[in-house]
């Protein structure tokens, strides 16, 4: 494993930064910079079993204020230093798996957390861990709704920097929804606030531009959003389906009709058997699972609508009790990758008119990659417009060939499929490392054009995680 | 032959799937979780390190063992950032306990001499006297005891309260007294071990295991009854695991109260709303999630406000573990205060069953600008008693 040699420019960076802010914010130690290393790029996971992975971090502060980051930011600014935020780590793209020594800040030691309840907003600082938020709430009477499969290890600023999204989302929607008003540092050391408004007529959104920026423009420091009152009724429903053109039509005419189940999961017939095998009667399926949440008289009347559209059959709602006790059961990469199983997910969005082409020809591009074991996919966040499809692959390398390159492959076949089959390329784990190559296809050349500026704008010295997204 | 290699390990993962053979070790499988447990440890959230997260102490673990790291004071540190509350296990999908993980290391590198100077003076202290803090404190209330046929309760305070509480220690004894027990002591008790195990000393846990052992044993009490958590681990879970059987039901002194619940005379009268602070070794190692919280009903009913976080969802008080409040005090403190802070919120009083915890919150509760009373749950049975 290389290990990093101490510069000159590097000892004085992290002495300025001691002075700043306080040596007891600050650590250079090999373990902590091995740990900030990488995050959950399924990449990574490889290099820390071969031992083979690159240390980049010129030391790792933990600031307590925005204060604190204003320093962090001025320092790093004025030595055209790299600085990486970082929330739980919990990516999967490789948005906090850099090329360049830089600096690492550590946002979860600011976790104040205040609620109006009149105003039903919850104001938090950046590392607020997911669930201690979402817990604090419920035992307050209130929920976010914004609850991913990273729920336990990630942060708060880590949802919003990626643009991330939850289980819950069809009724409560997207972080990008969620959010009212944001708090940011960005360089040369500004604090910019964005005030918390129920609307604001204002010219662009700034919020919107800095949400998803993957610590490309700033650093999050402060989140305001919106709460709810805690569900006054919950009814779980489960359909079966011959095939999953019955289950997305269905879907489909339910979103139209204008109501909003708070979950809804469409497993192809590959991934019921693989998450449901418990349940031989659902094997060969395709099988549907719908939560509906709320106040008491709207779900009553969004059950209605949902058992008369779906096309499928209704069947024991254990199934969902299944799916709500297992959702967080995230064990198929400590088990398979030190056999040599090389595993992923993507997640695609494309509209209702192209979902059953994307979904297909997807799979079909990942089966075709020598090596690949299984390649299947299950509906899991949707649209009046449209739909999203969370592809899962396994495979092992054929032999002579790296770990990194097959990866590689498979995502660039999923990736082009999707681009030709009029899909986005990421609906919410956002692009990090991974997805760079398809910034172009994805926005255009002038698109991305003027994302580079913008990014050059506000980061003139490029010293915001620079390399990510290609910005 | 190319994809041939494919093919030949299709096999084998085929067995696995069948459980026919072995995956990967458990901290390699810690070592590749996203930290699906990170919520639920103190350390985690309060140090908010990745170092230290729970499966972040593993991949330092698991560098260690691989050599890829010099184990050295410096890179064994995010060993001893663990509180030992088991709170990870209730969130892995696999129930493995971060602690447990980092015993093997923490094993290892006692066994090389790498110690750090804090725990080196408790496990000399343990060696010698058979106590953390150094020669043994003996208490009026602890009188040396000769064998009484008719003697059913052995009762063990453990390390703490002879230091801090010996008040404690004397109201629990009138407990049994009133109960009609008949109780016997140890005048010289001696350590259950349990600094010495999680600091990874086995030799020294082992010693006194034995000894403790054979004392224990030689009282043929019916019951042993502690008031710390930890030594009921030890002596009900530890010793067994390491070969030394107490011949006898060993309980903490909250199951016992909850057994003999019916011949407590309480006062009817309650004047204030009192909280409870879960103590995470009887919630997660001893496996009673619930017996604290359901026992403060039944004797006191709606005016126990249940905080939120607390049964298995309970937060170790920071003094947990036998490391992180000697090596990184400030730490321990900050997740005292940080716990205390959440129950002052649902009432001033907070009763606990650990002496640990009672430690954390009394240190605690200085850097609070309000009135806490810290009440350990015999020292709460005893106010509500008819005197």
């Amino acid at each position: 494993m290389p290990l990093k040699k101490e510069s000159n420019k590097n000892k004085k960076i992290v002495e300025n930064l001691e002075k700043q802010i306080g040596k007891n914010k600050i650590s250079t130690k090999i373990s902590d910079v091995i740990s900030y290393s990488y995050d959950y790029w399924p990449i990574s996971l490889h290099w820390i079993l071969k031992k083979n992975f690159r240390i980049v971090p010129i030391a790792i502060v933990w600031p307590n204020s925005t204060e604190d980051i204003r320093k962090i930011i001025q320092i790093c600014f004025k030595e055209k230093t790299p600085v990486y935020p970082f929330g739980g780590g919990s990516g999967v793209l490789g948005a906090l798996s850099p090329e360049k020594e830089g600096i690492i800040i550590d946002l979860k030691r600011i976790r104040n957390i205040k609620i109006n309840i009149e105003n039903l907003l919850v104001e938090c600082g950046a590392g607020v861990n997911g669930h201690y938020l979402e817990s604090y709430l419920n035992n307050k009477g209130f929920t976010l709704g914004n609850i991913p499969q990273s729920l336990y290890p990630s942060t708060v600023g880590g949802w919003v920097g990626t643009k991330a999204i939850g289980q819950f989302s069809t009724r409560y929607g997207g972080i990008e929804q969620m959010v009212t008003g944001l708090e940011i540092v960005a360089p040369p050391g500004k604090v910019i606030t964005l005030k918390p408004y129920p609307r604001t007529a204002t010219g662009p959104d700034l919020r919107q531009f800095f949400i998803g920026s993957e610590g490309t423009l700033g650093v999050i420091t402060k989140i305001w959003f919106k709460i709810w009152p805690n569900p006054e009724k919950r009814v779980k429903l489960a359909f079966i389906s011959g095939n999953l053109k019955q289950a997305i039509d269905s879907i489909r005419n339910i979103m139209q009709t204008g109501a909003r189940p708070a979950v809804v999961r469409i497993y192809d017939k590959i991934e019921t058997k693989r998450h449901f095998y418990e349940n031989e009667d659902i094997i060969g399926l395709v099988l549907t699972i719908i939560i509906i949440e709320g106040n008491s008289k709207i779900v009553d009347a969004e059950t209605q609508i949902i058992k008369e559209n779906h096309q499928g059959k209704q069947v024991k709602t254990e199934i969902v009790d299944h799916w709500l006790k297992t959702r967080f059961n995230v064990k198929e990469a400590s088990e398979f990758v030190p056999m040599g199983v090389v595993f992923d997910t993507i997640e695609v969005a494309v509209g209702w008119n192209d979902a059953i082409k994307l979904y297909e020809n997807v799979i079909k591009s990942m089966k075709q990659i020598k090596g690949v074991i299984f390649a299947s996919a299950h509906a899991s966040h949707f649209y009046p417009q449209g739909i999203c499809f969370y592809f899962t692959f396994a495979g092992i390398p054929p032999v002579r060939e790296k770990v990194v390159d097959f990866y590689n492959k498979v995502w660039k076949t999923a990736m082009d499929s999707t681009v030709e089959n009029g899909g986005t390329i990421s609906h919410h784990h956002g692009i990090g490392r991974q997805k760079t190559p398809w910034m172009n296809d994805e926005l255009g050349q002038e698109g991305f054009v003027l994302l580079k500026k913008l990014k050059k704008c506000v980061d003139e010295k490029n010293i915001m995680n620079p390399g990510n997204m290609g910005v | 032959m190319k994809g041939f290699k494919t093919l030949s390990r299709l096999p084998i993962i085929l067995k696995f799937l069948k459980g026919k053979i072995k995956g990967p070790d458990d901290i390699t499988k810690c070592t590749l979780c996203p930290n699906m447990c990170r919520n639920a440890c103190p350390v985690g959230i309060v140090d908010g390190s990745e170092t230290t997260s729970p499966s972040g102490k593993s991949k330092i673990g698991f560098l260690l063992r691989e050599n890829v790291l010099e184990k050295n004071k410096e890179n064994i540190f995010p060993m001893y950032m663990c509180l030992s509350c088991g709170c990870c296990e209730n969130y892995c999908p696999f129930n493995f306990s971060v602690s447990d993980i980092l015993h093997l290391i923490k094993t290892d590198v006692v066994e090389k001499g790498i110690i750090y100077d804090e725990f080196k003076k408790v496990l000399d202290n343990l060696e010698k006297y058979g106590y953390p803090y150094g020669p043994l404190k003996i208490h009026e209330a602890i009188k040396p005891i000769t064998i009484n046929p008719r003697q059913r309760i052995l009762y063990l305070s453990g390390c703490i309260f002879r230091e801090n509480n010996p008040e404690v220690i004397s109201k629990t004894l009138n407990l049994f007294a009133k109960l009609d027990f008949n109780v016997s002591t140890i005048s010289k008790e001696k350590c259950c071990g349990i600094p010495a195990y999680n600091i990874g000393d086995m030799k020294i846990f082992k010693d006194l295991a034995k000894n403790n052992t054979k004392i224990i044993n030689g009282f043929k009490p019916d019951i042993v009854v502690t008031s710390c958590p930890s030594c009921a681990l030890a002596y009900r879970i530890l010793y067994p695991k390491n070969g030394f059987d107490i011949n006898t039901r060993v309980l903490h002194i909250t199951e016992f109260l909850m057994e003999n619940i019916s011949y407590l005379k309480l006062k009817k009268e309650k004047n204030m709303d009192v909280t409870f602070h879960d103590p995470c070794k009887l919630v997660n190692s001893l496996k009673k999630p619930n017996v604290f919280s359901e026992f403060l009903k039944k004797i006191y009913n709606e005016n126990v406000v249940k905080p939120w976080r607390s049964g298995e969802n309970t937060f170790c008080c920071g003094y947990g573990g036998s490391s992180i409040c000697r090596i990184k005090p400030e730490l321990a403190d900050e997740i005292a205060l940080e716990r205390i802070t959440e129950l002052i919120d649902f009432s001033n009083t907070i009763i606990t069953a650990c002496p640990s915890c009672k430690l954390a919150f009394e240190n605690a509760k200085k850097s609070i600008d309000k009135e806490v009373n810290i009440l350990d749950i015999v020292e709460f049975v005893d106010s509500l008693q008819n005197k």
